[in-house]
């Protein structure tokens, strides 16, 4: 089956199996890695991908629901050497250990900032409170996303 | 001109960008080409005979290209360490669930669950263990032929002064009695790696392993094949904490790769399939007597330690010995008697898992000592504080602290904290139907391997021709930062700059041996090496500016980021410049380093508990603090504030130190709290995530985590690992609060919701103050 | 492989159904996905309904609410009409798993899974909800616990799907709010949860109190004489004391991995003093 949608600003066309697990898509069809997958449940978060702007789990989405969409994986958020500012604050605040979690993490805080420019860190904790992370103990990441909000707000 | 490296710095780590934005490969993220699936079959018994296995059945299935059994391993078809006593693919008996009895190749990954439920496997199902004060019994069955004592992998005792005769004398006696789950790991990336056999002949392996050196020995004798014909890489780890120290999926992806014609082969465990087949954090039983004199100095301890070690001994021998040596905490007790057990049963394998042992000896310890404490109507932390050792002191288990020694001064800071020093004002002003209080507990993490397991790293450094330097990193890293590390101490010896330097993530063809990334010991070791290494190569580069024709005397000479100064006159020499006046073999620097060990143990174990490893040299030291709020309607705990004061020597890298801090308090809150790991006859019953609950961003606090710098001299900048330490508190620490919140002790871990509920429901049947 | 399906319209979804009729309706997928992971590999082909945008609305008719079935938990979190008129089922939806779950996961999705840790289900007793039941060939009503059966039950015809949830305006001086407990504060299954629908006068006293309960029983169980003794008192702690001891006598709790039958019935004779704070 042909699924034509945008992904990381571009337009696509992939062959697949309707049924196939969009994490596969990604991971396997497309080379684009950066989304993990920690459980394959739901429960993780860790395949976390941006459908029209709002954070889904990739590993509970099949090939054909991506149809017409517009897709946004971690790859998509950096040009180049150019960080995006959530990205560079988890960077400068040590927010990334082994950094298996890291990219749905950023999704997660992208989706949150969207909603929410100027979130405390309760609010921030609650955004992240789908995405497991086994090394950091949250803190660093909660300090990041609050930074980088501080950051987008400034720029904005 | 770039600014150099400075030790003490919060640089941030040169990992950090790669995984940030993708780009950086974990072995879960390879994909070679044309790749065949591997998964395995893993046993319906935890105690049985193989009678038969018929492959037949799932070589029907389209789709399956191989299905091996152990007549497919050539070699001694074992792994383990030091035992080496498990199985690839099992040929006699299965001794858990996890075992494997066949190795399916597939083109897709959904077949290979499909294929392996096919396959017929004739069992002669055999009495099985699943408790190993049963398994110590003299009618019990034995789990393994070759083992001293009945299902005792290892047992020893520490007995010194009057041992158990002087508790009689004391003035004020406890009893207790715990009970410790297993804990998984649960890293985000699971067992996985690739393999394949390359144009040489050479197996080439690429996991998520903490030990790719040992892995390429273990390969080469379990599959029978020479090691110069095996290479292992180990990419950054998505997560490790013990639960990749050894073989997990490389021996299953070494058989699949000899078989599958050549191509490729990946194996990537589903959460399932690792909460099956991996190693756990060993289940314990504590039984502690722990008395004082009147004026709150320890005089005795008596206790007993049953370590429930699964099916194989992976490393429970030596975690056995940690229990042991830390049994008595941070603490002189003249009198001690310390007899522990690791003993076999059917259960999953126990192994590796951050603390090692000590976390569960500190659990027992640092509860018996608050009931002390309240019993004598001692302060918790004024009761520390009177009995825990100065350097030059020995600890109750018969170790000298010879080195830094912090504890005092982790207990002082926070004595002096607003948290603690508030805590009764806080404690009072819970809300309704809320109860507040606050718990301390101080411990200790011996670091590196013990005296008689040499602990070796072998650092390489290049000078390359573009004057820019790469560290041939040779211990993984799993997430803890020593090769973002190993840039900062490089950068600090050489004065270079950060981005002068590139990381090789070790592997068995560039890298050298430098053992597992494990015990706490993976910056010092390495950071050793290396420090040694860039002396090397700094002489090098100096003496070889002396030789370019220029007259300059070497003392005139500086190291500066990008190039080589020669100080009176002011002229720089880019390292380019240098770098391409010398040979390959002069632009590298290999420098080799043994840890330091205690030469002459003091005569208290038996020669397999000092092969194990007592005692250790090296000691980071911590006190914790945890103020709590249990609620009296769903008996949930909440953790509202918590305090890790940690001596871990010289701070390298403050964020890099939080990092570690902040995330071994929430495993361990995790412990603590949530974490009950369900076994039933052996079989995992909490086997995802969403049954296997780990805390969320919503369920831990901030935390404050204050250093305690000593200095370590042989350490490198004098510091000590601290990868461990944090893990051991928490569970002691929120126990030791409930304990006074509840006016009772629960005795089991995790504290969770409904057992502290229970608990408020016995006091208040009790007729307790509630 | 699977055959998978996006009807843009109910039409297409009738007609696809026709031609499909074994095929597994998915809403938001977060239930079902899950379990085909779980369970042996079928072929059935998949009606995704997401794409269908007339179940997807939140509406104030007059004297009546009325959600689509496609709307989904963070829709119903973000909703004024909803948090202003019927906030339980607003705090119920915002506690159902992580956000990710909440974006994914549906009103219809969580009554036709049924499960008896459903979190919209108790708000949605205690609110006295109908469900609107659409097919080919018409719809029809039905309340909602005559709807939901059983754990993993519903009463769907062949045929029909989940159109619409239909919940009563209630009046100007009521309050409803949703209570949980799980084994953690996030992506947690409920182990008891209780929500509370009262009608207060000015007085301070309850006029009518209507409490439903979660994870305690195969469905969400609700007490009407033990409601009803709550008419014409205050909220005290005896108050609620009493009323909570009577209703852990008369739950059906099960013991499962996440929490024993005993635990279950302590909350339930706990959490009503949740209203005091």
């Amino acid at each position: 089956m042909l699924v034509r949608f945008k992904l990381n600003g571009r337009e696509i066309e992939i062959d697949a199996r309707p049924d196939r697990r969009v994490v596969d898509l990604l991971r396997e069809d497309l080379g684009l890695t950066g989304s993990k997958e920690g459980c394959g449940a739901g429960e993780c978060g860790a395949c976390s991908i941006l459908v029209d702007g709002v954070s889904k789990l990739s590993c509970l989405m099949l090939a054909a629901q991506l149809e017409g969409r517009t897709i946004t994986t971690v790859e998509g958020l950096s040009a180049g050497e150019e960080l995006h500012p959530i990205q560079q604050a988890f960077v400068n605040r040590g927010a990334v250990q082994c950094g298996f979690c890291s990219p749905g993490m950023v999704i997660a805080a992208m989706d949150l900032l969207q909603r929410n420019p100027n979130p405390e860190r309760g609010e921030i904790r609650r955004a992240l409170s789908g995405n497991l992370c086994r090394c950091t103990g949250y803190q660093k990441i909660v300090d990041a996303v609050e930074a980088a909000a501080g950051e987008m707000r400034a720029e904005a | 001109m770039r600014e150099p490296v400075v030790i003490g710095t919060s640089l941030p780590r040169s990992d950090a960008p790669g995984k940030i934005t993708g780009k950086e490969k974990y072995a879960a993220d390879l994909y070679p080409e044309g790749l065949l699936w591997v998964g395995i079959k893993t046993s319906d018994y935890a105690h049985a005979l193989i009678k038969h296995i018929d492959t037949g059945p799932a070589l029907q299935i389209p789709g399956v290209r191989a299905v091996l059994t152990c007549r497919d391993v050539k070699g001694s078809n074992r792994v383990g360490v030091p035992e080496g006593d498990q199985p690839v693919l099992v040929d006699d008996k299965v001794r858990y669930r996890g075992d494997a009895l066949a190795l399916i190749l597939a083109e897709s990954r959904e077949i290979l669950q499909e294929a392996a439920d096919l396959i017929k496997v004739e069992y002669e199902e055999l009495p099985a263990l699943f408790d190993a004060e049963q398994a110590m019994l003299p009618d019990a069955p034995v789990l393994h032929e070759k083992r001293a004592g009945k299902n005792i992998l290892l047992s020893g005792v520490i007995e010194r002064g009057e041992g158990r005769a002087a508790l009689a004398a004391c003035y004020a006696l406890v009893e207790a009695e715990f009970e410790l789950p297993a804990q998984e790991h649960a890293y985000l990336e699971t067992e996985t790696g690739v393999a394949w056999m390359d144009e040489e002949g050479v197996l080439e392996v690429v996991a998520s392993t903490q030990t790719p050196f040992r892995d390429r020995m273990e390969l080469a004798h379990a599959l029978g094949i020479a090691p110069e014909k095996i290479k292992v890489a180990a990419p950054y780890l998505g997560g490790g904490f013990g639960g990749k120290d050894g073989i997990t999926v490389q021996a299953y992806l070494g058989l699949a790769a000899l078989h599958s014609q050549g191509r490729p082969v990946k194996m990537w465990n589903t959460r399932e399939a690792s909460f099956i087949s991996s190693t756990k954090r060993h289940p314990a039983r504590l039984q502690y007597r722990l008395g004082c004199r009147a004026d709150g100095i320890l005089h005795a301890l008596s206790c007993r330690i049953v370590l429930d070690t699964g099916a194989y001994a992976h490393l429970g021998g030596p975690i056995l010995e940690m229990a042991m040596e830390h049994a008595a905490g941070v603490y002189r007790v003249d009198h001690v008697y310390i007899e522990a057990y690791a003993v076999h049963t059917n259960n999953p394998v126990s192994g590796a898992f951050r603390g090692f042992g000590a976390t569960q000896a500190l659990a027992g310890i640092e509860q018996a000592m608050d009931r002390l404490a309240v019993k004598i109507g001692m302060d918790p932390l004024e009761f520390r504080m009177k009995n825990a050792v100065d350097r030059g002191d020995e600890i109750g288990s018969g170790v000298l602290m010879r080195n830094s020694t912090g504890i005092k001064a982790c207990l002082q800071k926070v004595r002096e904290h607003p948290l603690w020093a508030a805590r009764r004002e806080w404690e009072k002003a819970a809300p309704p139907f809320k109860r507040r209080a606050a718990g301390v507990a101080a411990g200790l993490q011996g670091t590196g391997y013990g005296p008689m397991i040499a602990d070796i790293a072998n650092a390489k450094l290049e000078l390359l021709p573009d004057g820019r330097f790469r560290i041939y990193c040779g211990v993984a890293d799993m997430g803890q930062g020593n090769n973002a590390t190993n840039v900062q101490v490089a950068g600090e010896a050489l004065k270079q700059a950060a981005d002068a330097f590139e990381i090789w993530q070790p592997d068995t063809a560039n890298s050298l041996p430098s053992g597992s990334a494990a015990a706490s010991r993976t910056t010092f070791s390495y950071a050793n090496a290396l420090l040694g290494a860039c002396r090397m190569i700094e002489e090098r580069i100096l003496i070889r500016s002396c030789n370019m024709g220029l007259g300059y005397h070497q003392e005139d000479l500086m190291l500066l980021p990008g190039r080589v100064r020669h100080l009176p006159s002011g002229k720089d020499i880019p390292l380019a410049v240098i770098a391409a006046a010398m040979t390959e073999a002069e632009r590298l620097a290999v420098y080799a380093y043994k840890a330091p060990v205690v030469d002459k143990a003091p005569a208290l174990v038996n020669s397999a508990i000092q092969v194990a490893g007592f005692p250790h040299l090296i000691f980071s030291f911590a006190c914790h603090l945890a103020r709590i709020e249990i609620d009296e309607l769903t008996g949930e705990i909440s953790v509202c504030d918590y305090l890790a004061c940690t001596d871990g020597g010289k701070v390298l890298n403050p964020q890099v130190y939080e990092q570690q801090i902040q995330g071994g308090v929430v495993q361990g809150m995790g412990y603590a709290l949530w974490e009950d790991f369900r076994l039933h006859k052996g079989e995992v019953l909490s086997k995802n995530l969403a049954t296997y609950i780990i805390p969320t961003s919503l369920d831990t606090p901030d935390l404050i985590s204050l250093p305690v710098e000593t200095l370590e001299a042989s350490g490198p900048f004098g510091m000590k690992g601290i990868g461990e330490i944090s893990i051991n508190l928490p569970l002691p620490a929120i126990a030791n609060a409930a304990y006074r919140g509840l006016g009772r002790s629960l005795g089991t871990a995790p504290l969770t919701a409904e057992r502290v509920l229970l608990a408020l429901r016995e006091e208040s049947e009790e007729g307790c103050l509630c | 492989m699977r055959q998978v399906m996006l009807p843009a319209s109910l039409e297409e979804l009738w007609a696809l159904r026709k031609e499909h009729p074994d095929a597994l309706v998915m809403a938001g997928g977060t239930d079902l996905l899950v379990r085909m992971r779980a369970t042996k590999k079928d072929l059935r082909p998949v009606l995704v309904l997401e794409r269908i945008e007339e179940l997807r609305h939140i509406e104030l008719n007059g004297s009546e609410i009325i959600v689509g079935a496609m709307t989904s938990h963070q829709q119903l979190m973000d909703s004024s009409i909803i948090t202003r008129h019927i906030p339980a089922l607003g705090q119920a939806a915002a506690m159902v798993g992580s956000p990710a779950i909440r974006h994914m996961g549906t009103m219809g999705g969580n009554i036709c899974t049924a499960s008896p840790a459903g979190d919209t289900l108790p708000p949605l007793y205690a609110l006295q909800a109908q469900v609107a039941l659409a097919g080919p060939e018409g719809g029809r009503m039905a309340a909602i616990e005559e709807f939901i059966r059983g754990p993993g039950q519903v009463d769907l015809k062949p045929g029909e799907i989940l159109k619409q949830v239909i919940i009563p305006l209630p009046g100007k001086t009521s309050v409803s709010s949703y209570f949980k407990v799980g084994q953690r504060q996030a992506l947690a299954i409920s182990i008891c949860s209780m929500a509370v629908f009262m009608q207060i006068n000015q007085g301070r006293y309850i006029e009518e109190a209507r409490i439903a309960w979660g994870s305690v029983g195969p469905t969400v169980m609700r007490f009407p004489e033990a409601d009803a003794r709550l008419q014409g008192s205050q909220l005290s702690a005896s108050v609620l004391r009493e009323y909570g001891e009577a209703a852990s006598r008369l739950v059906a709790p099960l013991s499962d991995i996440r929490a024993s039958a005993g635990y279950r019935r302590m909350l339930v004779a706990n959490l009503p003093l949740r209203l005091l704070a």
